[in-house]
Order: C-alpha cells, then structure tokens, then sequence
C-alpha cells in the first residue's frame, strides 16, 4: 500500500512539474502587464502542433522541436501584444478578457479548420519508457518535462531579479508611469514579456505532445488549469506557478489514489475556492491580488 | 449617397425575396435532411465518421437519381461542437428555420440524447447509429431509433472474447469515463463479466476532465487483474494505452468500448496499439446483405474507394440507419416536401419495418431499439484490425496472452 501512496506521489511531483511549466507564462504575463490571458492554453496548442507537425512532416524528435517552438510563439507573442494585447494594457481588466477571449476563439476555430478536430499523438521509440526501482516508475519523458520546468521557473525568477531587462520589467509591473519617465521603453518591456510568456508556454505544449494527445480545443481546459495554479500558487509570483503546480498535481494525484479521481477535481476546486476566500495572494502571500 | 445605400438595401431585400421565395419552388424535387453531429470537441473525431457515413449514402444515391430514383438528396451538416445543448439548438434550427424535410442522428449518447428529444417535440423521427446508451430508450420517446445495439450489449463483445482464450482470465479489472455511453459501458462489462464467472476486482469511473491517467490506473494495477476493460472513446482509450505504457501495466488482455476501431488510434499510437481489443457491432466480413448497398463486403469496397480507408462499425451503423430511413421513405412512397403527417406514417412505419441491410438486421419494435446483433471482438495485431470473435466469422485467433510492454 505504501509503494501505491509513494507512486501517486511521484505522480502527482511530475504533474505539477507540468503543471508548473505551461501556467509559469500565464503568471508572468498577468504579474507585468495585468492581462489575464485566456488565449494562454492556445498557445499551449499552437505550441503542441508546431511539434506535432515537425514530428510528422520532418521525422523530427520531439524534443528537436523546442528551439523552434521556443522561438516561434516568442515571436507570435511579441506579435500579439504589438498588434492587439498593447490596446487593453491599463484598462479595466474585463476588456482584456473580452479581447483575450476572442483570441482564443480565433486561434482554436482557426486551428480546427486547418487541423480538423482529430485527437493526435505523438509515438516515439521512447514513448512511455521509465525508470524502474523499487516497484516504481518514473516515465523519462515527465521526468525531463520536470526538470525543464524546474530549469524554466529557476531561469525566469533570475531574469527577473537579477538582469537589467528582469529590472525594467519588473520596474514597469510596479509603475508604468514612473517607469516611462524614467527612461524604460514600456511599450517594448511589454512585448518582449509577452513573447516570453508565450515562448514557456509554447515550449510546454512541445513537451505535452510526448504524453498527450493534442486537438485544436485542448487550450482552454489547459487555461483553467494554469489558472488554478497561479491562485494557489500567487498570481506574478513565479516561484508561486512551481508550488502552486506542485500542490495541484500531488494533491488530484494522492486523492485519485485515496479517494476517487471525481474526488480529486472536486477537492481540487475546493481548494481553489478556499484559498481565494482566505489567501487571494497566493499561499506564500506575494502575489498580486487585483 | 443615402439615396444609394437605400437602394442598395432595398435591392439586396428584393434579391433575398425572391430567392426565398423561389427556393421552394426549385427544391421540390430534392430532399433536405438536416444534422447536427460534433466536427470538433471531444468527439469532434467520431462525428467526422458520421458525416462521412451520411455523405456516402448521399453520393450513392443521389448517383442513382435518388430516393425512388427521382427525388436527390441534400443534407445541412452543422457543428455541434460535442455538446447536448448545442445539438438541440441546431435541431431546432434545422426544423423551424431551415425547415427540413426529415433528420439525420448525430453521434454520443448524451448530444443524441438532447438532439432527439427536441426532434420529438417537433415530432420528427431522428434515427440515429452513433448513439447507444440505454437511457435513450427509457425515455418513452416514440420518434427516436437506434441502429447500433444498447450499450450495456454494445460492449458483450469486449467481454465474450475473453471466454474463448487460453488460460481462461479469472480477475478483470473495469475503469471507464464517466459520461453516458462509457458509464453504461462498464456497467455492460460487469454484468457480463459476473455472468461467465470473472471476478470484478477493480471498478472505477473517472471524470472525463481527468488529467492524470497514471494514477487511476496504477489503482487497477494494484488489483493485478488479468484483463482490464475501459469503457472510453478515441482520446480516452488513447490516454489509456499510453498511461499504461508509462506506469508498466501489463493485463494478459485489455479491451475497449470504443476507440481502436477509428483510424486515427492505430495511426497515433503505432505499435503500441497492437494487441488491444474493441467491441464491434460489425465488421466487413459478416453475412449481410440488403438493399441500396449489396453486401457488407461490397459496402467496405465501395467505401474504401471513396475513403481510402474501410469504414468503422459507427460509420456502418449510421449508414444504416439512412438507409431503413430511406427504404420507409420509399415504401410509404414519400415526395418532397415531407409533411407532418407524413412525419407520423414515417414514425409508425420506422416501429414496424424488419428490414435485412449490409450491416444486418433491422427491427425497431415498439422501444426504437434495434434487434440485438451477435457480439463480435476486434484485436489490432500488426497495426490491422482483424476479427477475432466469434470464431465462426474470425478472421484469425485472437493474440493472448498480450505479451508484457518489455518483450514487444
């Protein structure tokens, strides 16, 4: 019984690992800019079939296709906030739902045009190999997405504190006007956070697609998640996206092995639902609470 | 320059009279039917199948001149986005604004279950072949139909194949999603299952929101079972398979309810497909014949040439049921435009038609649930699906024990 309660444990760390991963650039874009972006999980797609069709066009491995998922949703996202997202910066924060939603029906609809809605997946000659011990199992690919992630977070809360750029963005997050005055090209701050945002999240949508199937309507339940993560985890704070993915993939992991799996969503949300209650910044306190 | 835009939308109303008007007119000699089936969402997959199905009982007749030889056929696809309340709209939508003359079923029990109730409202037969849950006959409907068996029986073949294998499994294990078709699914595995003597050690239903397979199954591999059934569609028997890899299950056989037998199962997973088992409710080597389309085998040739792929029980089930539809149609000697009188003969001809079709029997009776088919299994082996059950069809034996994940 112990080795199932430590299985689903792992589980769950490797979960939230992912977990971690694709809602890191949702928490960014939302701790700078202010911007809830729904169209986040359609990034995540974009992302997943950019890999999917290197995959089948190419022959290329999956993990090949990063750099070029890395590079072109940082490009689409810096795109993105130039063209559209730069209008609703500052504005209430509905109109950013009302603008990033349409993004997402945009990008999704689009998506199933061209793709039609066939779940697809990705078989490698290491799809589902694992480390084995003990009478438990690590999947190699989880373990590399977690590591990654864990890379990722490390990387973006360095950027942020400890470079020249990481200073003008965070300096724009706290004060757009004083940041201005001061010399920072906000419009640009902006941008190259966007792009960056989406360049994680795109990155993450290459790794799911070793594990998952992909369809153009998966981003949405991916945003809801990413969503529930930056709650638990403080919305902005990036450390926050790896506690937060950690609590949500060990927590639905443990209570589908102790419980039911219907259990584990359902206490999920009421978690979320707690925490927004008696901590709205996040359970270490530092995120930002609108 | 307002002088020019009024009559610029004056002209524009005259133009959209007269084609309303006229519309009619010109489409007496056609049948419209209208359908609301999913081209996207989770079964966006499975209800591509459908159209398909439909299109080509549409191009097969209308190339005979069509229904009777004279009347062609038209059908008004809409997306329903694998959701019941949409696919009740567009239901709606279909009777009141596109005014149709009959309806074709969608797919997924609960969309059909939505779809056709609003069809009964209006009072316009809905037979469906991409639909099986049994709740949809337990609901007093009388213009709803069903081609494909009741899900409980659907899935019989999934569990009876496993009674003509060597060793004789003793344990099974039963998981599935937990929406209509799936839930019934697994309800069908265990009763079938207690009924030959297999011992149900593990059952667990799961939301189909889940994200993590790899614990929900690591609770059935605990139980050690020596079959593990699922009660699933396409993505969800795929998460499975590859869940299963990852957490080194390995039952001597697993089956699902549904999913290997749509293309893209054996195209995504490649050669970790091999070995799992399907329920059928048809396959192209069965002795069926009947009218419109020959045999069940010249139905797949036929099928393969205009899809370059052989058509899944689903597509046959719904081809079907346009074709009992359509040989109703026939007998009752309907034309264009169908009206609600017609409707009610149509309905009350559909409870009493025993028709012999390429994809077997067909007799509604009073419930609208067809006569139940024998259970036949399918096993992917070598990337192909072959039928492995019952061995008087078989095509070869089925491949079990499933050898573990390590020695493939």
């Amino acid at each position: 019984m112990s080795t199932l309660i430590i299985q689903s444990l792992i589980n769950g760390v490797l979960m939230g690992g992912i977990y971690a991963l694709y809602s890191a650039g949702f928490s960014l874009i939302f701790g700078v800019m202010g911007v809830v972006n729904i169209a986040h999980g359609d990034l995540l797609m974009l992302g997943a079939f950019l890999t999917y069709w290197m995959f089948v066009g190419l022959g290329l491995d999956p993990f090949l296709t990063l750099p070029f998922s890395l590079l072109g949703l940082f490009a689409l996202g810096y795109l993105m906030q130039r063209l559209a997202i730069k209008r609703v910066v500052g504005a209430p924060p509905i109109m950013s739902y009302i603008l990033t939603f349409g993004m997402h029906l945009m990008i999704s609809n689009l998506a199933l045009v061209a793709w039609t809605a066939d779940p697809r997946t990705v078989t490698t000659a290491y799809s589902g190999a694992h480390l084995a011990f003990w009478g438990l199992t690590v999947p190699w690919i989880k373990l590399i997405t977690f590591l990654i992630s864990l890379g990722v977070v490390g990387a973006l809360y360095l950027l942020l504190h400890h470079s020249q750029m990481g200073r003008a963005i965070q300096a724009t997050s706290q004060d757009r006007e004083m940041a201005r005055l001061s010399g920072i090209k906000v419009d640009r701050v902006y941008a190259l956070t966007f792009g960056l945002g989406a360049a994680i999240t795109g990155l993450a949508g290459s790794l799911v697609v070793s594990f998952r199937d992909v369809d153009p309507g998966m981003g949405l339940p991916y945003t809801i998640i990413a969503f529930c993560v930056v709650v638990l985890g403080g919305m902005g704070y990036m450390p926050g996206a790896l506690i937060g993915g950690l609590i949500l993939g060990v927590v639905g992991s443990v209570c589908t092995m102790i419980f039911t799996p219907g259990w584990s969503i359902a206490i999920t949300f009421f978690l979320l639902y707690l925490m927004l209650l008696w901590r709205p910044a996040g359970i270490m306190g530092k995120g930002i609470v609108e | 320059m307002k002088f020019r835009r009024a009559g610029i939308i004056l002209l524009t109303l005259a133009l959209a009279l007269t084609l309303g008007l006229a519309a009619p007119g010109m489409a007496a000699q056609e049948f419209t039917f209208g359908c609301a089936v999913p081209l996207s969402g989770l079964f966006g997959k499975d209800g591509q199948l459908v159209r398909d199905a439909y299109t080509f009982w549409m191009e097969t007749i209308n190339a005979r001149g069509g229904i009777a030889g004279k009347y062609k056929v038209r059908i008004i696809f809409y997306d329903d986005q694998s959701d019941p309340q949409t696919s009740a709209k567009l239901v709606e939508r279909l009777v009141t604004q596109d005014k149709v003359d009959l309806l074709l079923g969608g797919f997924g029990s609960s969309q059909v279950m939505a779809a056709s109730a609003a069809a009964e409202r209006h009072k316009f037969p809905y037979l469906s072949g991409g639909a099986s849950s049994n709740k949809l006959y337990e609901r007093g409907a009388r213009y709803y139909f069903g081609t494909l068996g009741k899900a409980t029986e659907e899935v019989r073949g999934c569990v009876d194949v496993f009674t003509s294998v060597t060793p004789r499994p003793k344990t099974v294990a039963i998981v599935g999603a937990n929406i209509p078709f799936t839930a019934e699914s697994c309800k069908g595995y265990k009763l079938y299952a207690e009924k030959y003597g297999f011992k149900v050690v593990h059952y667990e239903l799961f939301p189909i929101s889940l994200k993590d397979y790899n614990t929900m199954l690591l609770k059935a591999k605990a139980k050690k079972p020596d079959v593990l059934l699922v009660g699933s569609h396409l993505a969800v028997a795929m998460r499975v398979v590859k869940a299963m890899k990852e957490i080194d299950f390995n039952p001597k056989g697993v089956a699902f309810s549904y999913g290997p037998t749509v293309p893209a199962f054996v195209q995504g997973l490649k050669a970790d497909a091999n070995y799992v088992f399907a329920a059928s409710e048809w396959t192209p080597n069965l002795p069926y014949k009947g009218p419109v389309f020959g045999s069940a085998r010249q139905f797949n040739q036929a099928y393969r040439q205009r899809f370059r792929r052989s058509p899944d029980y689903v597509e046959a089930a719904s081809t079907a049921a346009a074709v009992v539809q359509q040989v109703a149609m026939e007998q009752l000697g309907l034309k264009p435009r169908v009206t609600a009188a017609d409707r009610v003969r149509l309905m009350e001809k559909l409870h009493q038609i025993d028709l012999m079709t390429f994809y077997g029997p067909i007799h509604f009776g009073k419930s609208g649930a067809n006569r139940e088919h024998p259970p036949v299994a399918v096993q992917v082996q070598n990337g192909q699906l072959i039928n492995v059950y019952p061995a008087k069809w078989a095509e070869k034996p089925p491949i079990y024990p499933t050898p573990a994940w390590n020695k493939r």
